[in-house]
């Protein structure tokens, strides 16, 4: 099977004024296509900006990064904006859903950011598969948490990327409605063979995954 | 979408969203009231001069077309040898006053009978004719807004006058007294500071435009068409001056406020961008969805300052009815631009600011 992700020897240095913090100390990785890996470690170990450089929000300070086999390490900004556009889905603990719009209105706009318009067919299908189907046109002040990360993974599948990254998707919610969204997660992925990378602190949601990575200091110690 | 984004955006935040609409209609009200009454005046400044019937004026050497004052009035015999010039009709010498008692008016010191043989007579709403040298007759639009009456008693420049009659408004002033007072007031007697010429064609008017400038080459002598096409602020540099200052500061205003606004909605929603760029929004997405935020603050903005300036003006027509606005489509269209171009230029730094925000930056913002 081929690797959907790949990256080779990859750093992140943040530097603030003369002081150098390695994030990420030469990680190397692949990722199947349609698997679903958890990362976990403890907090600072480098999980979020793994997942940051994989969803390509932020270029390494060296290494390489390999999606489709297109290296993302080479992209400028706006070759990277397209990249997100077109090939990733987030999903973020806070759940980042447009206070102003609907929960309808949060998923069509990824569509027309994705611009190929709004798929009524994709649009019923997701949102039936969510569950959101009848809390489609409330804001997300409206909606319990557990419905607002249904409507942020809704808004992140709804242009069929190629890898969906979800950081901490459950670190909001309560143990009955991380089970939900960590259900409708795995049914993305044995469904629709939606490659999954997430990350979380929390055994029980990284057993849901088919692949456990584990990090500590910007290294991979245990896969 | 992106129009449901930023209307959901401008009803989110109302305060802001009225203080950027009050700013641009404000904006678009200065730039409409200020060149409006500007032109106002001077149209119907114009128009008054027209309203006298004469077909040419002559000025002393360096007097101001505009206001037709001087501080050197010419000699009142000059109307003799005005009259002897082949064609003319007739020529009623005026001496010029400003009152400011109520605001600035223009006085005609005039000589009742050449005034009339000029203007062919004024239409009484009441009263009658300048007998006395302290009677005063007013226009009545003057009337109105003063809230004069025929018989009162009206101070100005310093002395009583005896309101004698209340006559249609156009003939060149609002307040006619006799030019012997006139030239009594101000020590200049037998002068003029104006003579309005009748040719006894309108034809013949270049004829004895040309024979009076060859008999006074240094006075100022127009027709009252030349008068009339020159009265425009174009042709005044300090007027034009006035106008585009105070069509800068507008335009400053609504640029300020809205670059403001939109600075400040941009750091509160700092976190709302980083989701954008997140879903893979373009650096022009972002660009374009905020520049039309702030358009449509502007045309709401324009649509109050229209709305706003047809108020105001029609106040400024029921209480100061002296004060003439002349509001035209073209000034209303240039405002609209202006309003536009101002809140685009305002909002575009704000856009790109918010275009090169860091997204993971911008994710982690409270």
């Amino acid at each position: 099977m081929e690797s959907i992700i790949a990256t080779q020897d990859l750093w992140k240095v943040y530097r603030t004024g003369k002081v150098d913090t390695p994030a990420l100390r030469g990680v190397t990785l692949e990722i199947q296509e349609g698997e679903f890996v958890a990362i976990v470690g403890p907090s600072g170990c480098g999980k979020s900006t793994l997942l940051h450089l994989l969803g390509g929000l932020a270029s390494p300070t060296s290494g390489k990064i390999f999606v489709e086999g297109n290296d993302l390490s080479k992209m400028t900004d706006s070759e990277r904006t397209r990249f997100r556009r077109h090939k990733i889905g987030f999903v973020f603990q806070r759940f980042n859903l447009l206070p102003t719009l609907t929960a309808k209105e949060n998923v069509e706009l990824a569509q027309h950011i994705h611009g190929n318009g709004f798929n009524p067919h994709r649009f019923q299908m997701v949102v039936e598969m969510l569950g959101i189907a009848n809390r489609l046109n409330h804001r997300p002040y409206a909606l319990s948490g557990g419905e607002q990360q249904r409507v942020a993974i809704a808004r992140a599948v709804i242009c069929e990327p190629k890898i969906l990254l979800a950081d901490e998707p459950t670190g909001n919610l309560d143990s009955e409605n991380s089970q939900t969204v960590l259900n409708m997660m795995r049914t993305l992925n044995r469904t629709l063979r939606q490659t999954l990378l997430m990350i979380t602190h929390n055994p029980e949601a990284a057993a849901v995954a088919d692949r456990i990575i584990h990090m500590r200091d910007g290294q991979l110690i245990e896969d | 979408m992106v129009g449901k984004m930023i209307v959901a955006n401008v009803l989110h935040r109302p305060i802001r969203t009225i203080v950027s609409i009050l700013a641009v209609a404000i904006e678009v009200g200065m730039v409409l009231l200020v060149v409006g009454m500007t032109s106002g005046m001077l149209n119907e400044s114009a128009k008054r001069v027209e309203g006298v019937g004469a077909d040419i004026m002559v000025q002393p050497p360096g007097a101001s077309f505009f206001l037709g004052i001087t501080a050197a009035p010419m000699p009142i015999k000059i109307a003799d040898r005005l009259k002897e010039i082949p064609h003319v009709q007739a020529v009623a010498p005026v001496l010029l006053q400003f009152n400011t008692t109520s605001g600035l008016n223009l006085v005609y010191g005039i000589d009742m009978k050449t005034f009339d043989e000029v203007s062919g007579g004024f239409v009484y709403f009441d009263g009658g004719p300048l007998k006395n040298p302290w009677d005063i007759l007013v226009d009545d639009w003057y009337a109105r807004s003063n809230h004069v009456k025929v018989g009162e008693t009206l101070n100005l420049l310093s002395h009583d006058f005896h309101v004698v009659g209340i006559v249609e408004h156009g003939k060149g002033a609002r307040l006619f007294i006799s030019i012997e007072t006139a030239q009594e007031m101000t020590g200049a007697r037998d002068r003029a500071s104006i003579f309005f010429v009748k040719c006894t064609d309108p034809g013949y008017t270049q004829n004895v435009l040309n024979a009076i400038r060859k008999l006074m080459p240094r006075y100022q002598v127009l027709s009252v068409k030349e008068y009339m096409s020159m009265m425009t602020s174009n042709s005044l540099p300090e007027l034009t001056d006035f106008v585009n200052t105070m069509i800068a500061i507008a335009v400053g205003i609504g640029f300020l406020v809205i670059f403001l606004s939109m600075y400040t909605t941009i750091t509160e929603r700092t976190r709302e961008i980083g989701i954008l760029k997140s879903l893979g929004a373009s650096k022009f997405y972002i660009i374009k969805a905020i520049l039309q935020e702030a358009g449509l603050l502007a045309i709401g903005g324009i649509i109050l300052g229209f709305i706003g300036t047809f108020l105001v003006h029609r106040a400024i027509s029921a209480y100061f009815p002296t004060l003439p606005v002349d509001l035209t489509m073209a000034w209303r269209a240039r405002a609209a631009v202006l309003a536009i171009i101002g809140s685009l230029v305002g909002a575009f730094y704000p856009a790109l600011r918010a275009a090169k925000l860091d997204p993971i930056e911008a994710l982690g913002y409270e």
